[in-house]
């Protein structure tokens, strides 16, 4: 079982993994999307996963809080961890994995439900309010961390669908953050996004960094650039090079990592 | 000379259109089509309509008004003996007639009768004739007239386009129509009917008895034409109805489109919708051999008295027929719900039950009261399941162990068998059909104003 509790070591924070994959590979059916891929993905992070579509970066993503096994023909094979327990181990609660690593998508969906349910789903889910203050406070301070309090604060009951599409995935980070998670995964957030939006989430995620470990695919090396520690290239369901990203986008050491960076292909 | 040699000589006659014409468009450019505006078989379709409609149109005029006109000529050409005698008994003397004239070995006696026979039967062959003729000259005027259209300029296939056109506009004009001509027919009885009993009466009468005296000298029950009673009869049993198709049918649908396979799915899904396929007679005996009497059994058992026919047995029937409407509209309303949707509140941490239950299913609602509504105006208006599970008394109770009659079925007792149409108990069948179609048009346009709704949300 995997213990909510988990305490690490602040001294061994840093070269402890949040979280390892070893050799995963990923087949849909005969495709094989995913090959023999290895990645540690630290706490106080972001790690960017870049690489043309089709790369397998989405797909590795899902892995992480097993949002594959929604795909009926999807097989994962290989070791994932998380705090070093396996969470592929047939005895853990896939309900409170996701809990632990929250999800964001590409597109904006926020549930037909008032800005105030979409938050405090989650928490009313797994309980973590007693009374209702408790749910209000949990609602508040969620929309704060992801800074749509002030502009949502007076409507909280008008339904989440209303808003605008940047404020609509910023409600979806909220949603996630909203359950305590330890690991934030986002799924090209921003490209449903114009760039005023763009950069308000991009503020965001740096705000958030840090306190969640966050692991982001997106399609636009400046955003990785702009907001990632480490950055991941995939090419056709292989690992390529990983590593900080400074010296990926500076001086990257393998030629297929060269020729996507500078545009050359993808 | 028959009618149908005179619409074989029209079919004829196009094909030889269709056939001359495209063989002319062909010579006309000396076999090189890129030259011709349009295909040559479309300047061969375009003769063959030329051909065919105006001698079409002469054949049905004459189909539909011929005999009507020659029998007021021979009608307005009788002696005045008959004559006077046709003022009292129309029909009756129009019938000697008619049986002359389809039986010349007949026992036909009266002279002036097998006069009229005669002289019919000649109008009539002259008639046919004067069609053949009229219809075959329209068809070869038609050939002609397409025959000197034809040249390389002129746009066959557009022409034909619009003929097309013309036809598909015709068909939806023929079925609105029909509902216009079904609902003024309806509405006239129904007004005939108002004119005996009042609507007040009618709307808000308890007691359903429409047994009146024939003739005035009968000894009989005035008749009470209060609706009530049937159309709480028809209310529980729709409701009994879709206590029992709306769970079945949404879990199922629930089912179907979250948990099962796609395999299951597959196989699953028609075997359900076949349910919506076996006749309603069918589903009639079940009830009332099969279901009726197990709940009678049922009741004894447990000390409950329940009547052989049972709105019980009735409406558990009918919600067995009308699971596939809820299940299958269902699905959709379900199936239209965004993933992006669902996977959002995994990722959170939800059960697949917790998604349902929170998510899938209120996003689906609207959707789903649309099934609903649909399923339930189908229950009303059904007819063969009650009259053989439900009886026929009209029993203005709410407990479903009795007999009970609906609206539907009390329209089928009154106008089986020999009816004289000018008898209020005749005409009440009207004014029920009229409410009845009242008030599921009310709940259709409800439906579907519901469902249009919902749709527009994720599109």
């Amino acid at each position: 079982m995997l213990d909510m509790s988990t305490k690490v070591d602040p001294m061994t924070e840093i070269r402890t993994p949040k979280m390892a994959a070893k050799d995963v590979n990923v087949f849909y059916g005969d495709n094989h999307a995913v090959k023999g891929i290895s990645l540690d993905l630290y706490r106080d992070e972001v790690t960017a996963l870049i690489g043309p579509s089709g790369c397998g970066k989405s797909t590795f993503l899902r892995c992480l809080n097993r949002m594959n096994d929604t795909v009926a023909t999807c097989r994962v094979e290989g070791n994932i961890t998380l705090d070093g327990d396996d969470i592929y181990d047939p005895k853990i609660d896939v309900v409170q994995l996701r809990a632990r690593v929250g999800m964001v998508f590409q597109k904006p969906n926020p549930f037909p439900k008032s800005i105030y349910d979409n938050i405090a789903y989650g928490p009313r889910i797994h309980g973590l309010a007693r009374e209702r203050a408790d749910l209000d406070e949990i609602v508040a301070t969620s929309l704060e961390k992801a800074g749509l309090w002030n502009e949502v604060k007076d409507r909280l009951d008008s339904p989440g669908t209303a808003l605008s599409g940047g404020q609509q995935q910023r409600l979806c980070i909220a949603r996630a953050i909203a359950v305590n998670p330890e690991v934030i995964l986002m799924d090209e957030p921003c490209s449903a996004l114009d760039p005023i939006a763009t950069a308000k989430v991009e503020a965001l995620i740096d705000e958030l960094k840090g306190r969640y470990a966050i692991i982001i695919v997106t399609h636009s090396m400046q955003q990785a650039a702009r907001i990632s520690q480490k950055t991941a290239f995939f090419h056709m369901g292989d690992l390529v090079e990983h590593g900080d990203t400074t010296q990926i986008f500076t001086a990257p050491k393998e030629e297929r990592t060269r020729d996507y960076i500078t545009g050359r292909f993808g | 000379m028959t009618s149908a040699a005179i619409f074989l000589t029209l079919v004829l006659l196009a094909f030889i259109a269709f056939v001359t014409v495209r063989q002319r468009s062909l010579a006309s450019v000396s076999g090189d089509t890129s030259k011709l505006h349009s295909l040559p078989r479309h300047y061969g379709y375009y003769a063959a309509v030329c051909a065919l409609i105006p001698g079409l149109l002469i054949f049905f005029v004459w189909v539909i008004t011929g005999k009507n006109i020659i029998e007021g000529l021979v009608i307005s050409g009788l002696p005045d003996g008959l004559s006077a005698q046709y003022q009292e008994q129309a029909s009756l003397v129009l019938n000697r007639i008619r049986l002359a004239v389809e039986n010349p070995a007949s026992s036909e006696k009266h002279p002036d009768i097998l006069a009229a026979a005669q002289q019919f039967h000649a109008l009539y062959v002259r008639g046919i004739w004067a069609t053949f003729v009229l219809a075959v000259a329209s068809g070869v005027g038609g050939l002609v007239f397409a025959n000197y259209k034809t040249n390389p300029d002129f746009r066959a296939r557009n022409s034909f386009e619009r003929v097309l056109t013309i036809l598909l506009i015709l068909s939806s004009v023929i079925a609105i129509i029909t509902t216009v001509g079904i609902v003024a027919s309806l509405l006239f009885e129904s007004l005939r009917f108002f004119q005996q009993v009042s609507v007040v009466d009618f709307v808000f009468g308890l007691h359903w008895s429409p047994q009146t005296a024939l003739r005035a000298d009968q000894v009989a029950s005035a008749g009470a034409f209060g609706a009530v009673p049937l159309f709480t009869g028809t209310l529980l049993i729709s409701l009994l109805a879709m206590m029992v198709a709306g769970p079945i049918g949404l879990m199922s649908a629930v089912y179907l489109t979250q948990y099962a396979s796609a395999r299951t799915r597959k196989i699953a899904k028609p075997v359900l919708e076949v349910l919506a396929g076996v006749p309603t007679v069918v589903y009639g005996f079940f009830a009332a051999l099969t279901v009726a009497p197990f709940f009678r059994d049922l009741g004894e058992a447990i000390g409950v008295e329940i009547a052989s026919e049972s709105a019980l047995a009735a409406g558990f029937v009918m919600g067995i027929m009308i699971i596939p409407f809820v299940s299958s509209l269902s699905d959709d309303a379900i199936t239209a719900v965004p993933k992006s949707l669902k996977d959002g509140s995994l990722a959170l941490g939800a059960t697949r039950s917790e998604t349902i239950t929170n998510v899938i299913l209120p996003a689906a609602l609207p959707g789903i009261v649309g099934a609903f509504l649909l399923a339930i105006s189908r229950a009303v208006g059904e007819t063969m399941i009650v009259v053989m599970a439900a009886g026929m008394q009209p029993n203005l109770t709410a407990n479903p162990f009795e007999a009970v009659t609906t609206v539907t079925v009390q329209i089928v007792a009154l106008l089986t068998g020999d009816q004289e149409f000018d008898s209020a108990k005749t005409l009440s069948a009207f004014a029920l059909g009229l409410a009845l179609f009242l008030s599921t048009m009310v709940l259709n346009v409800f439906a579907l104003r519901i469902v249009r709704k919902y749709r527009e949300v994720y599109d």
